[in-house]
C-alpha cells in the first residue's frame, strides 16, 4: 500500500508538487493521470526514494521513504522515467544484475528471471546484448529487472510511452496480471483512454495539485459528466495536454 | 557488513564484465600502457647511439683532396680513422651531407701545401650538417682529430724555434666526470615515472566515465538507484572496478618496461648495461600504488560533474598533464627529495621512483610521508565522491 501525504517539492522557482496526497490499495490499479509537467514523475521519484519531499511524507507498506529508504526499496519495483539498459550486457545479464542487487542468487534468481522472460514474451531476445533492442524490448527488459525480486508494490512511470499498439496491449495485460496477483500498482500516464481502461482508482493531477480522485464512476458523478473524458476536462479546467 | 560487501562485490563484478566488453576501456587499460615503454626504448636506442662518444667505433672519414695532405692522412689513419675517397667535388660533398648520405666530409683545398709551407694557417673544410643530431658524434670526432693535428704541427713549429709549446696553454682543464654509467642511463629511465603517471590516470579512465557520466547519459542511473543498495556501496563497487583496471595498467607498464630492458640489447647502443633488479619493480609499484587511490576518486568527481561521456572524456584526458609535467622536468633536472617535496602527491612519488631507478638510497621516512599524504588526500576525495552520489541532484548532473 502506498500513502502520499501533502507532498511539496520545488526546483528553484518551479513548484513541481504543491500539496499532493493520495492512497493506493493492494490488489488495485491506481492511475496517476495528468498532463505533461503536472508533477507525476516527481511524485513517483519521491515514492522511489530518489528524491526527498520539501514537505509532507510518503510511505510504502508503512515505511517512510525518507527515513527507511532501504525498506521501501526492497518492497517496490519501479519503471522510472529513465529506463536505460546496459547495452553491452545481454537482457538476461541486465535482469540478473538487479536481482543480485536485491540479494538474490543461484537457482531462485534464475527461476525468477525465466518466469519474467516468459511472462513478458522476451524469449527470443534474452541472450542478446541489449544494444539495438527495439523500444518495446527495452521497456520489457526494464520492467523485468524492476520486478525480478517479486515486489508487492509496483510503480510504473508512463510504461506505454513510445510503444506500438501490440506492445501497449501486452503491457496492459501484464499490469492486469500484477493486479490479479494482489499487487499494489501505481501507474502514471497522460493518456486518458489507457487510464480509463485499466484503473480501479484515478488520481487526477494538474500543476502540482490533486484536482480530483476516486473511481472512474465516482469521478463521473462528481463532475456531472457521463463521459469520462468530459469529466477529466471539467476537473482540470482545460483540455491542455490531455489526449 | 557481509551483506554490504556482497552488494559492493555485485556492482564491482558487473562493472568489470561490462567494461571488459568495451573496446575503449580495454584500449585504455591494456594497450596505452604499452606505448610508453615502447616509445622510451625507441628513444633510448636513438639517443644512445648519438651519446656513444667513446670512440671505440672506427671513424670512417670521406676526404676530398687527400693527395694534397699525405701527412694529415697519415696522422688521421694513425689515430684510428679510416680515410676513404670522398665525393668528386665540394658541391657533391655538400649535397651528400645535406641528403644525410654522409655525416661529414673533410675537404683539403688547392693551395693547402703552399700555405702550410709558408707557415700560414692552411684552410681545411669540414662539410657538416649541425642540425643532424645523429651525425654529431662523427662531426665531433673529426673536428677533434683535425684540431689535434693542428696543435701537433703548431707545437713542432714552436719547438723548432726553441719555445716550449706549453706556454701556449694558459689553462689545463681537466674533466672529472663522476657520472656512473648507471646514472647516465638513468637520465633516460627517468621517463618511467612520467609514463607511470599516465597509466595511473588513463588506465581506468573509460571505466570511471562509463560508471558515472555514462551511467547518467544512457539513463541507467535512476533505475540503478531504485535498488536497495546504499549509495556508498554503489560508489565503492564502481571505484574498486576502476582501481582494478588502473592497477592492471600500471602493472602492465612496469612489466613491459622490465621485459624490454631485459630483452632489448641496449648495451650495444648505450654501451651500458641497464640493470634493474626485479625487486626494484616491486618497490616502484609500492611507491606508485597510493597514487591510484588518489587518481580514481578524482576521476569520479570530475566525471560526475560533467553532463556527458564526451565532456567527461575531454576533462579526464587532461587530468594526467598536471602531475606529469613536473615528471617531464624531473627527467632532465633531478630534484633532491625533501620533506616538502614529499608532501606534494604524485611529485614525491616521481622523485622517489627516480631514485630507485638511479640505484640511490631511498629514505623509508620519505616513502612513508609521501604515501601517507597521498592516501590521506585520496580518502578525502573518496568521501567527496560518495557524498556527491548521496545528493538527489546526481540524477540530473550539476
Amino acid at each position: 500500500m502506498i500513502e502520499a501525504r501533502n507532498l511539496h517539492k520545488r526546483f528553484g522557482d518551479v513548484i513541481a508538487l504543491d500539496g499532493v496526497s493520495f492512497r493506493c490499495e493492494d490488489g488495485r490499479i491506481t492511475g496517476l493521470l495528468g498532463p505533461n509537467g503536472a508533477g507525476k514523475t516527481t511524485a513517483l521519484r519521491i515514492l522511489c526514494t530518489v528524491m526527498h519531499p520539501d514537505e509532507g511524507s510518503a510511505t510504502v507498506d508503512g515505511f517512510d521513504t525518507v527515513r527507511a529508504p532501504r525498506e521501501v526499496l526492497s518492497r517496490i519495483g519501479a519503471l522510472p522515467d529513465q529506463r536505460g539498459l546496459y547495452p553491452r550486457l545481454t537482457a538476461r545479464e541486465n535482469i540478473r544484475y538487479y536481482g543480485r542487487l536485491h540479494g538474490m542468487r543461484g537457482l531462485p534468481l534464475e527461476r525468477a528471471i525465466e518466469r519474467l522472460i516468459h511472462l513478458l514474451d522476451l524469449e527470443d531476445a534474452v541472450d542478446r546484448r541489449t544494444e539495438g533492442f527495439s523500444q518495446g524490448q527495452r521497456t520489457k527488459v526494464a520492467i523485468a529487472r524492476a520486478l525480478v525480486h517479486g515486489p508487492r508494490t509496483v510503480l510504473l512511470d508512463e510504461p506505454t510511452n513510445g510503444l506500438d499498439v501490440m506492445s501497449t496491449r501486452a503491457m496492459r495485460h501484464f499490469v492486469l496480471r500484477l493486479k490479479d496477483d494482489g499487487c499494489c500498482v501505481l501507474f502514471s500516464s497522460h493518456v486518458m483512454q489507457e487510464v480509463a481502461a485499466l484503473c480501479d482508482d484515478v488520481v487526477l493531477v494538474g500543476a502540482g495539485r490533486v484536482v480530483a480522485s476516486g473511481t472512474p464512476d465516482a469521478l463521473r458523478a462528481q463532475t456531472g459528466r457521463p463521459d469520462l473524458e468530459d469529466a477529466f476536462v471539467a476537473a482540470l479546467g482545460s483540455a491542455e495536454g490531455l489526449e | 557488513m557481509r551483506a554490504s560487501f556482497g552488494r559492493v562485490w555485485v556492482v564491482l563484478a558487473k562493472e568489470v564484465v561490462d567494461n571488459l566488453r568495451d573496446r575503449r576501456s580495454l584500449l585504455a587499460a591494456l594497450v596505452y600502457p604499452m606505448l610508453g615503454p615502447v616509445l622510451m626504448i625507441g628513444l633510448l636506442a636513438i639517443v644512445g647511439r648519438t651519446l656513444d662518444e667513446r670512440g671505440d667505433r672506427l671513424l670512417t672519414l670521406p676526404m676530398i683532396g687527400a693527395e694534397r695532405a699525405p701527412d694529415l692522412v697519415a696522422f688521421l689513419t694513425n689515430q684510428g680513422a679510416n680515410i676513404v675517397d670522398g665525393p668528386p667535388d665540394l658541391v657533391a660533398a655538400e649535397a651528400a651531407v645535406k641528403a644525410g648520405d654522409l655525416d661529414v666530409v673533410v675537404v683539403v683545398p688547392e693551395g693547402y701545401r703552399t700555405l702550410l709551407a709558408e707557415g700560414r694557417p692552411a684552410t681545411v673544410r669540414l662539410v657538416l650538417d649541425a642540425s643532424r643530431t645523429d651525425s654529431a658524434v662523427d662531426i665531433g670526432r673529426a673536428a677533434r682529430l683535425l684540431d689535434g693535428y693542428s696543435r701537433q704541427l703548431g707545437a713542432q713549429r714552436l719547438l723548432a724555434r726553441g719555445v716550449d709549446p706549453a706556454v701556449t696553454e694558459a689553462l689545463a682543464v681537466e674533466r672529472v666526470d663522476v657520472a656512473t654509467p648507471q646514472s647516465q642511463a638513468a637520465r633516460l629511465l627517468n621517463l618511467l615515472p612520467y609514463f607511470l603517471i599516465f597509466s595511473v590516470f588513463i588506465g581506468g579512465m573509460y571505466l570511471a566515465i562509463d560508471a558515472t557520466a555514462g551511467e547518467r547519459e544512457r539513463g541507467s542511473l535512476e533505475p540503478l538507484l531504485i535498488n536497495p543498495v546504499a549509495r556508498w556501496e554503489l560508489v565503492a563497487g564502481k571505484l574498486l572496478a576502476t582501481m582494478l583496471f588502473t592497477v592492471l595498467s600500471v602493472v602492465e607498464t612496469l612489466v613491459a618496461f622490465a621485459l624490454l630492458l631485459r630483452y632489448v640489447p641496449l648495451e650495444e647502443s648505450l654501451g651500458v648495461r641497464l640493470s634493474l633488479a626485479p625487486s626494484s619493480f616491486f618497490v616502484i609499484f609500492a611507491i606508485a600504488a597510493p597514487m591510484i587511490l588518489l587518481a580514481v576518486p578524482l576521476q569520479f568527481i570530475v566525471a560526475t560533474f560533467t553532463r556527458s561521456f564526451k565532456e567527461a572524456q575531454n576533462y579526464l584526458s587532461f587530468l594526467p598533464l598536471a602531475p606529469a609535467l613536473p615528471g617531464m622536468v624531473l627527467a632532465f633536472l633531478p630534484v633532491k627529495p625533501s620533506v616538502a617535496t614529499m608532501l606534494v602527491p604524485t611529485f614525491g612519488q616521481q622523485i622517489l621512483i627516480n631514485r630507485v631507478l638511479r640505484g640511490e638510497f631511498v629514505d623509508p621516512w620519505h616513502v612513508a610521508i609521501s604515501t601517507g599524504v597521498t592516501i590521506g588526500l585520496g580518502i578525502v576525495l573518496l568521501a567527496i565522491a560518495v557524498r556527491l552520489y548521496a545528493r538527489e541532484r546526481i540524477l540530473f548532473g550539476t
